[in-house]
Parts: structure tokens; sequence; C-alpha cells
């Protein structure tokens, strides 16, 4: 026993108190204690993982009351997964910005580590958690370290982006507050394996509002057509490594919140297929956007969103190998995009505005960079031998195993879309003469940040190479997610041996 | 027909609103299985507190109440880092009207009573009806007079930020003390002593405290942070 989970939201909460404190003493452990913070979460995750795995999944009490009256933590295959993956690329979003700010603005790098670091805690424990308010918290946690970082820049774009990003957040997690509302008001409880048992006691009419509600207070975390008019502004607006971290760790929180709600809470996916539509519409709305845009970042941020579409309509097909796909697909996202974001932040360095004909010629200037831009690219469009090829062939042929021919037929026209807008970056990265009016002025990239790329290049060309080595996670994470049975009576019987 | 739809689905969702609202039905028996009556019971026989929303929200709720802490310590930073730039020294402040002597005298008469009752509340937070949230929101209206009151009064950012801190630390400390020593986090690891004393209820009143210590400073901190933006 290495740990225990609570340490995975307790440790972090506590350096966000104490990192004010030291920073008054020495001024560079602002940037030093978020990094160990963020590298003993990942090694305390991936540690818990892999006991998880071998022995069983652990549920955690808070305060010393059993579910469901108190708070429980549930560190299974599934959370387990996607906590390692998270805490992961906080760290590795952290390396690549640790020069961030650096002996300029000492206030402002305090404040964007504390961010960041929150943004991690709090994406950590939306997935961990077992109990529907203390999720709520972890939202709220998540949205406001958000919309600070949206704001960080504090000019006018980044306020109006911030702006449209706190209103949603704010309208929706009312709703989400609603929504939690009703539950309670019906079945007296809040703790999630509880609600599971009990959700065909509820009324209809009061388990549908309560679903509507959900999905508009989660959907906005987990950027679903049409509560994610906020994403493509914020990404924009927000420090080039944030953007990396909305699509890497928020969004697949986003994502585990709304699958958790839809499978285990009311227990509907399979029937309903209801993720298929939102997913499809978001999918499409977003691709087709991205084809237009003109500035880089925006243009991931619609890639991002139309991932997160993809990925729900594998998760709506409710079937073994479609939840295997999901999975995979978002493994392969919260790797890739921001593999991307922080390859395109440093070729458009310093600028305000990120054209893409701003990159025009960059690929003789910066060569490395430029290659791990495009090794992203063809891992997202899902070109063999790439991570991505391997999770959007899972896809498809759990598509094809329900006979969704319309659904494999969209997948494939989005993905020649996806071809053409990634395919014009890379022309004009490698096949423009490099044109000193417009683009921009090369830098030197940073050590930390070549190594933060480098690792993920190299994840990307393992899993790529040798898909085995995670396929046998995601399966169990798979199995995790479908065996809603197991979750409930894992969480109650704990509570049962305390009553006796 | 744009309109025809959108009226059509907000009818739709009108009427489920409505059904839901207009009868929700809250004394309905199923609510006796719940947590609610747990919840009573063991306020009063183990936890030892007379105030049950206390308990409640410092013990059985506890992680969540760490959690909205940590949400005001979030909004509180991030209104510093956005209004940053803009805050200028004391004294230029162009927000305010200058006080009246009637205000400027007052206020200072009631400025230590309004202190007094916000510490009273978040002590007998686990006896009497508040808390450290309401407390700690009586002590910054109390220095929010102060510098309506006074156009020189200044408080010092350092000291609330250490003050916040280490409240914060605390919390987190007391939850990691349960966890080492009765094995969860933020378990009631004290003794509860009698209902009703002072000294009761184990971790619930320190935690509270240090909860009402933190609300104070950081509402505060965002009081003075507005006013000193450029107007």
């Amino acid at each position: 026993m290495v740990g225990s989970p609570v340490l995975l939201i307790a440790i972090p909460l506590l350096a966000a108190f104490l990192i004010p404190l030291f920073g008054m003493v020495w001024k560079e452990s602002v940037r030093i204690v978020p990094g160990l913070v963020l590298a003993y979460l990942t090694y305390l995750s991936a540690s818990l993982y892999i006991e998880v795995i071998n022995t069983d999944t652990i549920v955690e009490i808070i305060a010393g009351w059993r579910p469901p009256w108190g708070i429980n933590l549930v560190f299974s295959p599934l959370t387990g997964f996607l906590t390692t993956i998270m805490t992961f690329m906080g760290f590795i979003v952290w390396l690549y910005s640790y020069r961030f700010k650096r002996n300029v603005e000492f206030e402002a790098a305090k404040k964007y580590f504390i961010f960041l670091m929150l943004l991690v805690a709090g994406s950590v424990g939306i997935v961990i958690t077992g109990d529907i308010f203390n999720q709520f918290v972890f939202i709220e946690i998540v949205g406001i370290s958000a919309y600070a970082l949206t704001a960080f820049y504090t000019g006018r774009d980044s306020a109006e982006a911030a702006f449209k990003y706190l209103i949603m957040g704010s309208l929706s997690a009312s709703a989400l507050l609603i929504a939690i509302i009703i539950i309670y008001s019906q079945l007296g409880t809040l703790n999630m394996a509880e609600i599971a048992a009990n959700i065909d006691n509820m009324n209809p009419y009061y388990r549908i509002i309560a679903m509507i509600f959900f999905i508009i207070g989660i959907g906005v975390e987990a950027e679903i057509f049409p509560l994610n008019g906020w994403a493509p502004d914020a990404y924009t607006e927000a420090p080039g490594p944030v953007g990396g971290a909305f699509s890497g760790i928020v969004a697949k929180a986003g994502i585990y919140a709304m699958v958790r709600m839809m499978f285990t809470l009311f227990d509907i996916a399979g029937p309903m297929k209801i993720l298929i539509v939102i997913g499809l519409i978001t999918l499409i709305v977003a691709e087709t956007s991205a084809l237009r845009q003109e500035k880089l970042k925006r243009m991931l941020a619609y890639s991002s969103i139309g991932q997160m579409g993809l990925v729900l309509v594998a998760f709506g097909m409710g079937t073994k190998a479609g939840v295997f796909a999901a999975l995979f697909l978002m493994l392969n996202h919260a790797i890739t995009k921001p593999m991307l974001f922080l390859s395109g932040s440093f070729l458009t360095f310093n600028t305000t505005e990120k054209y893409i004909k701003q990159i025009t010629g960059m690929a003789k200037k910066m060569p490395v960079v430029s290659i791990i831009f495009v090794l992203g690219a063809l891992a997202i469009t899902g070109f063999p031998p790439f991570s991505g090829f391997w999770s959007k062939m899972a896809f498809l042929s759990a598509a094809a195993d329900e006979n969704l021919l319309f659904i494999m037929a969209t997948i494939l026209i989005i993905s020649i879309f996806e071809v053409v807008y990634y395919f014009r970056v890379i022309n004009r990265l490698f096949f423009f003469e490099y044109d000193d009016k417009i683009s921009v002025e090369p830098h030197k990239p940073g050590f930390n940040g070549m190594i933060a790329l480098f690792v993920l290049a190299f994840i990307v060309l393992m899993i790529g190479f040798y898909p085995s080595s995670v396929t046998g996670f995601i399966d169990l994470a798979a199995d995790d997610l479908l065996n809603t049975h197991q979750y409930i009576d894992k969480v109650l019987q704990l509570g049962q041996t305390i009553i006796q | 027909m744009k309109k025809a739809i959108v009226i059509f689905l907000l009818a739709v969702f009108g009427f489920f609103l409505a059904v839901t609202f207009l009868d929700p039905d809250f004394e309905a028996e199923r609510n006796h299985n719940g947590v609610k009556n747990f919840y009573l019971d063991k306020t009063v026989s183990q936890l030892k507190t007379a105030n049950t929303v206390t308990a409640i929200v410092v013990n059985f709720r506890g992680f969540d109440t760490l959690g909205e802490v940590t949400v005001l310590f979030l909004a509180a930073t991030a209104l510093g880092s956005i209004l940053f730039k803009k805050r200028h020294h004391i004294g230029d402040r162009t927000v305010l009207m200058p006080a009246s002597s009637i205000v400027s005298a007052g206020s200072k008469l009631i400025f230590p009573a309004i202190i007094l009752l916000g510490a009273y509340v978040f002590i007998h937070g686990h006896l009497t009806p508040g808390g450290g949230f309401q407390g700690g929101t009586i002590i910054a209206t109390g220095f929010l007079l102060m510098l309506i009151a006074y156009r020189d009064f200044s408080i010092s950012h350092n000291v609330l930020s250490v003050i916040e801190s280490f409240a914060g630390i605390g919390f987190v400390t007391f939850g990691l003390l349960g966890f080492m020593n009765g094995g969860t986090f933020l378990q009631n690891f004290m003794g509860t002593g009698v209902l009703n004393d002072l000294i009761s209820g184990g971790v619930i009143p320190v935690i509270y405290i240090l909860v009402g210590f933190k609300v104070a400073a950081e509402l505060t901190g965002l009081i003075y942070t507005i006013l000193h933006e450029k107007g």
C-alpha cells in the first residue's frame, strides 16, 4: 500500500494553500512545488492503479462514515486509468511551462501554477468521487481554475472569452445543482451507487427532467454541442499550455462524468442511444467549423471538440467493443492533442493572434518541433502506424459489429475533413518558403519544453507500434464501466459491513 | 418555423419542469429511508454536536466543505490575478465618495462589536445556528464598513494571505491527522466531550473556526481588491 486515493485530492489542496507562504520565502518554489506535487500524484496514481489491477477496486471512505452516509472515493480500473492519464498529462504540461513568466512577473506566475495544479486536482476529483454533490464541488473547482486561466492575459479578448465561459459554466452548474436536488428529493441520498441501485423506484418524470439537467450541467465541461460555445475562445485566449490541459485533462473529466451518469446512475446508455445523437451532432458541427478556421489554436480547439463527439458516439454504442474504442480514443486524444497544442505554441511563439499563415515555412527554421507537430497531426487523423490509427480502427470495427453503417460512413467522411485541415497546416509548414513578412520569428525552444514534447512523441510512437502495451488496461477499464452491478455492490457492501 | 420549434421544445421542457416542481412530494414515505435519520441520530449520539447542520457540513460531508473552501480560495486568487494590473495605491481610490462624519464616527464604534459577533458566531458554530462561513462573512462586513468610512484604511495583503494559507493548511492537516489516527481522511479523532459544552464535538469546532478565519480573510481580501480597482 503506497498511499490512498484521498491523497490525490488532499496533497494538491495542501500545496495550493502552502504555495503563497513558500512564495514569500523563495520565489522559485512557486514553480517547483507544483511540479513535485504533480510528479507525486502521477507516481501515486500509477502505483495505486497497478495495485487495483492486481487485486481489487479500492473504495475509500471519508470522515469515517460508510456509504451511503459519508462521501466515498472509488479507485477502480476505469477511474484509475483516467486518473493516471490526467496526472501524467498535468505533469507534462507543468514541465512544458516551467519557465513560464520566469523572472518576469512573479505574482502572475504564482497564480498560474496554483490554477494549473488545482485544475488537475479537480479533474482527478471528478473522476474518483463516488458522490454526486462531491462531483459538483470538483466541477466548480475545475471551472473556476479554468475561468481564471482563460482570463490570464487580462486583455480584451481573453476577458470576453473568460466571461463567456463563466456565464455558461455558472448556468450549467446551477442546472447540475437542480438535477442533484431533484434526485435527493426523490431518493434521499447523494451516493452514486445507492442512486444507481434505486433509480428504478424513481418517478419517470423526475428521472427524465433530472437527466436533462444533468446533461446540461456536465455538457459544458464535456464540450458537447450546443454547450461548447466557450471552448474555441477559451482555448485560443488561454496561455498555450493551458489549451493542452483543457483538451487533455478537463474535457476527459467532463466526458467521464457524462458517461458515469449515463451508464451507472441512469442506466439508459444502452437502449436510448442518446449519446450517439449528441456525439454525432457535436462531431459534424465541430469538424466542419474546424475547416474554416484561420487561427491555429482555434482550429485545434474545434478538432478537440470533434474528437470528444467521436468519443461520445463510441460510448453511445453501449457495447463492450464500443466502450473499448471510446476509452482508447480518450487515451490517444489525451496525449496527442496536448502534443499539438504544445508544439503549436512553439511554432507561433509570442504572437497574439496565432494565425495559421504565420507558421509558413517554419519547418526549415524549427525542424524538430515541426516534425513533432506533424506526428501529432498524423496520429490524430488516424494514419498508420501511429496511435490514432488503432483507436479509429477499434471504433470502426465496434460500429461494424453493431451494423451502424450510417455512423461508419459519417466517421469516414469526417476523417477526410480532418485530413484536409491538418494537411493544410502541414503544407504551409513544410512546402512553403519562409517569409519574413508573414511568418513568426523563430526562437530556440526551451529544454524542458522539448523534453515534454519528446516524451509525448515517444508515447504516440509506442502505442502506434505496440498497441498491445495499452489495450490490456483499456480492456479492464471497459469491463469496469459496463459492470454496473459490480460497482453498486462494491460500494454498498462496504456500508452494510458496519450496520450489522 | 425556427420559432415554432423553439416554442415547442420549451413547452415540452416547461411541462416536465412544472410536473417536477409543482409536486416535489418531500413528505413521502420513501424519504424516511434516506440518510436523514441517520444524520439526526448520529449527530447527537456519536458526534455530540448540538447543531446538526454543522455536523453535516464539517463531518459527514466535510470533504465537500474542503472543496468549497478551495473554491472560495480560487475565486479570491482569480479575482486578484485579473485585477492585479489595475490595482493602485491607497489614497487615490476613485470608487468611493468621502464618508460623512456620522459614518466615520459610528463605524469606529460598531467595528469591534461586529468582529466580536463574527467570532462568536464561528466559535459557537457547533452549538448555535451559524458557523465558519457565516462568522467569516460577518467579520468581512466589519472591514467593509471600515473601508467605506475611512478612505485611507489599509489592510496588508500579506497578512491576509498568511491567515488564509494557515487556515487552509490547518483544515487539510486536521484531515490528514484523522487519516493517520483514525484511518480515514477528516475523521473525528478527538474526544467528543459532552453535548452542548463549548468544548465538544472533537475536531468539528476546530475546523469550523479555521474555516471562519479563512472566509473572513478571503472576503476581506476580495472587498479590498475590488475597492482598489480603478473606477
